[in-house]
């Protein structure tokens, strides 16, 4: 009988600095056919990761043992489950809307490349596709979506009224791009994109997520209004500045 | 099991924390978070934001899968029964007017394509006619061909999307994925022959941008033959759905009369059984010429007006095909001077849009940009008979009465 009066899960051993106990499965349904190969079939002597980094050998010696450990480290795994389960929000605002409905429908099916189901409710999505025109009154409810969502999430921004107003640059009630208010990750340009160009963009964003991997603490999550920096000139900027959060490089530098 | 650890369940340390003045417990979110704190403004609104007993209020939207766009409705419910409705619109102000006043004419053009967004011609042809009558150029004939022709495809394909919505906000999926094939195939038609999948762009001032082209002609022979037994097919998959069928069927009951005070147009208006269609009405283009009938019903019922829309696909197709029987040969673009500017005045040109009537009213004060420029849109109209409609139905029920009047928000905010 486990010993109930400890905490559920106060872990046993190893000060938090040492390795835990590696993880051996014995391989005996294979063998190579070299005995002389993978260090002979001795136990590992090498079993972590960090080992195998300071080894600094990468090529056969730094195998080891008959393909008894498989390291990895749980970033990958996750990206990959992230990467091939996107789960959009269906909230669509104008005439993009109906191109995102069209990429997901039958005849351009987002579904192969593994963008699921459009779920409706924030709480259960991953991406948000801002599809359409944003205007100052939807603008509210639209960032309180995105804090709904839970993390991690993404944001795409379809359409030129999206990405930096479009057409409507000279209006007074829309937003001039939502990077405005909220941290974007991928730019899908067109009035409207065809479907094929969001299914490129959502693929974009496939790698994006790939890339950045291991850095999320250092994303934004909330709204990011464009700041006034040093050097700024009155009509409005300098070339050749770098912006201080970039979508592409991700994260504050 | 020992007596000294943390009990489980029943009173533990944290149980009272609701309790301690320590810790300040927000109220949670309500309605009336957004409900903006200023004394009502009319009698209407007091009327709807008090509550007897036994009612609550329950907000739709903005973003909600089955408000067609950025609609907020916010329904006075007692039980699940619908009391009262208020529609709160204005989430897809685009300033599209205003914007217009400052470009030059054929600027405009471009400009109102994504009012109404799922009928993008019709959104051009109102103001084309009416500056048009302002410049006072003739279209050549085949440009007015031409015109009709784009213009019922793009009627076709707009209301497939209805049926598939309103099987969709009724709670079936698979009609939607039915009007969606057909919808590519009539949109990438039409990108053949103007470029563009949504907002075509396609009108111009005295005519239209380009000829027919062999791609649009071929894409079009083709959709042509099997155009009506798609019809049939995806009919079938609603109208022998019993559920669906038993749904709609005496809900949301609206009589011509009532209709016509509450300024309904289109297929809405014609499912309570008044005949009133522009194209017959206060014909225009080439529509005199054309054999076809106004499809109306008398029940005025959700599922009338889904047929009516059945029906008015059939008539356009047949338009088509008497317009690609009878086009004739000739410019599609009026000779016109570079830069033209109207006469100062007025003109005011209707058409029938998917949705109603579709309205342009411009003012020139003669020079190179509208001095004013009205657009009417049915589908303002069309959404003040939702709260007649659904009173004393039930929540499911008044979303069925919402997809049934197929209000695009684009064209309800501008
Ligand atoms: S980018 Fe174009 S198509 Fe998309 S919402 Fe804006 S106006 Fe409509």
């Amino acid at each position: 009988m486990p010993d109930l009066s400890r905490g559920p899960s106060t872990p046993s051993a190893a000060p938090p600095d040492s390795d835990a106990e590696p993880i051996v499965v014995p391989n005996d349904f294979w063998s190579s056919s070299n005995p002389a190969a993978y260090g002979g079939g001795r136990p590992p002597s090498i079993t972590h990761l960090h080992e195998l980094e300071a080894d600094g050998i990468q090529g056969d010696n730094g195998r080891w043992g008959r393909l008894d450990v498989i390291p990895a480290r749980s970033d990958i795994l996750l990206d990959l489950l992230r990467v091939n389960s996107l789960w959009p929000l269906l909230s669509g605002l104008a005439c993009c809307a109906i191109e995102m409905m069209s990429a997901a429908t039958s005849v351009n099916d987002m579904d192969r490349f593994s963008m699921f189901p459009f779920r409706a409710s924030p709480r259960q999505s991953d991406v948000l596709i801002v599809a359409g025109t944003l205007t100052t009154k939807m603008a509210g409810p639209l960032l309180r979506l995105w804090e709904e969502m839970p993390e991690p999430k993404w944001c795409v921004a379809m359409g030129d009224c999206t990405v930096s107003g479009g057409r409507y640059k000279r209006s007074y009630s829309v937003v001039q791009g939502i990077d405005r208010i909220m941290p974007v990750d991928v730019y899908v340009p067109g009035c409207p994109p065809r479907p094929e160009g969001l299914i490129y963009g959502m693929m974009k964003l496939q790698q994006l997520i790939v890339a950045r991997r291991g850095r999320w603490a250092e994303r934004a999550v909330g709204p990011r209004p464009p700041r006034k920096w040093d050097g700024m000139n009155e009509s409005g900027g300098e070339p050749g500045h770098e912006p201080e959060w970039s979508p592409v490089s991700g994260g504050a530098r | 099991m020992t007596a000294t650890g943390p009990r489980r369940g029943g009173q533990s340390e944290t149980a009272g924390w609701a309790d301690d003045p320590g810790i300040s417990v927000e109220r949670p979110a309500t309605i009336w978070d957004a409900v903006p704190p200023i004394s009502p403004r009319s009698e209407r609104e007091a009327e709807f934001y008090s509550l007897e007993d036994g009612e609550m209020l329950l907000n739709l939207g903005p973003q909600h899968p089955s408000t067609h766009g950025v609609l907020r409705v916010v329904a006075k419910i007692r039980g699940e029964t619908v009391v009262d409705l208020d529609p709160v619109i204005g989430y897809l102000h685009r300033g599209v007017e205003k914007i217009c006043e400052q470009s030059d004419y054929h600027m405009c053009l471009s400009q109102v394509d994504p009012l109404d967004y799922i009928s993008a011609l019709h959104n051009e042809w109102a103001p084309v006619m009416a500056f048009e009558k302002l410049f006072d150029v003739r279209v050549p004939r085949r440009a007015e061909f031409i015109r009709v022709l784009v213009a019922e495809l793009n009627r076709i394909y707009s209301h497939n999307l209805y049926m598939g919505w309103l099987a969709l906000d009724i709670g079936g999926l698979t009609p939607v994925l039915y009007s969606f094939i057909e919808r590519d195939e009539i949109v990438e038609m039409l990108a053949a022959l103007t470029g563009q999948r949504i907002l075509f762009n396609y009108f111009r001032v005295g005519g239209v941008n380009w000829d027919l082209n062999p791609e649009f002609l071929s894409r079009l022979a083709d959709w042509m033959s099997h155009a009506l037994a798609q019809v049939e097919a995806n009919t079938t998959l609603i109208n022998e759905n019993e559920i669906l069928v038993k749904r709609t069927k005496g809900l949301g009951v609206i009589d011509g009369k009532t209709a016509l005070a509450l300024n309904m147009t289109g297929p809405n208006l014609r499912a309570t059984g008044v005949p009133f269609d522009v194209r017959r009405a206060h014909p225009f283009s080439i529509y005199p010429e054309l054999e076809f009938d106004v499809p109306v019903r008398e029940e005025g019922d959700t599922y009338a007006r889904y047929l009516v829309r059945v029906d008015e696909i059939k008539q356009s197709i047949r338009i088509i095909d008497q317009v690609i029987n009878e086009m004739p040969d000739g410019p599609v673009m009026a000779k016109m001077p570079w830069k033209i500017t109207p006469r100062p005045g007025r003109a005011w040109a209707a058409i029938e849009s998917p949705r109603g009537l579709y309205g342009c009213y411009a003012m020139s004060d003669g020079t190179n940009r509208p001095y004013r420029m009205r657009i009417h849109d049915p589908s303002f109209n069309n959404l003040q008979s939702l709260q007649p409609l659904s009173e004393n139905v039930m929540i499911q029920d008044a979303i069925a009465v919402l997809a049934s009047l197929d209000p695009v928000m684009g064209g309800v905010d501008k």
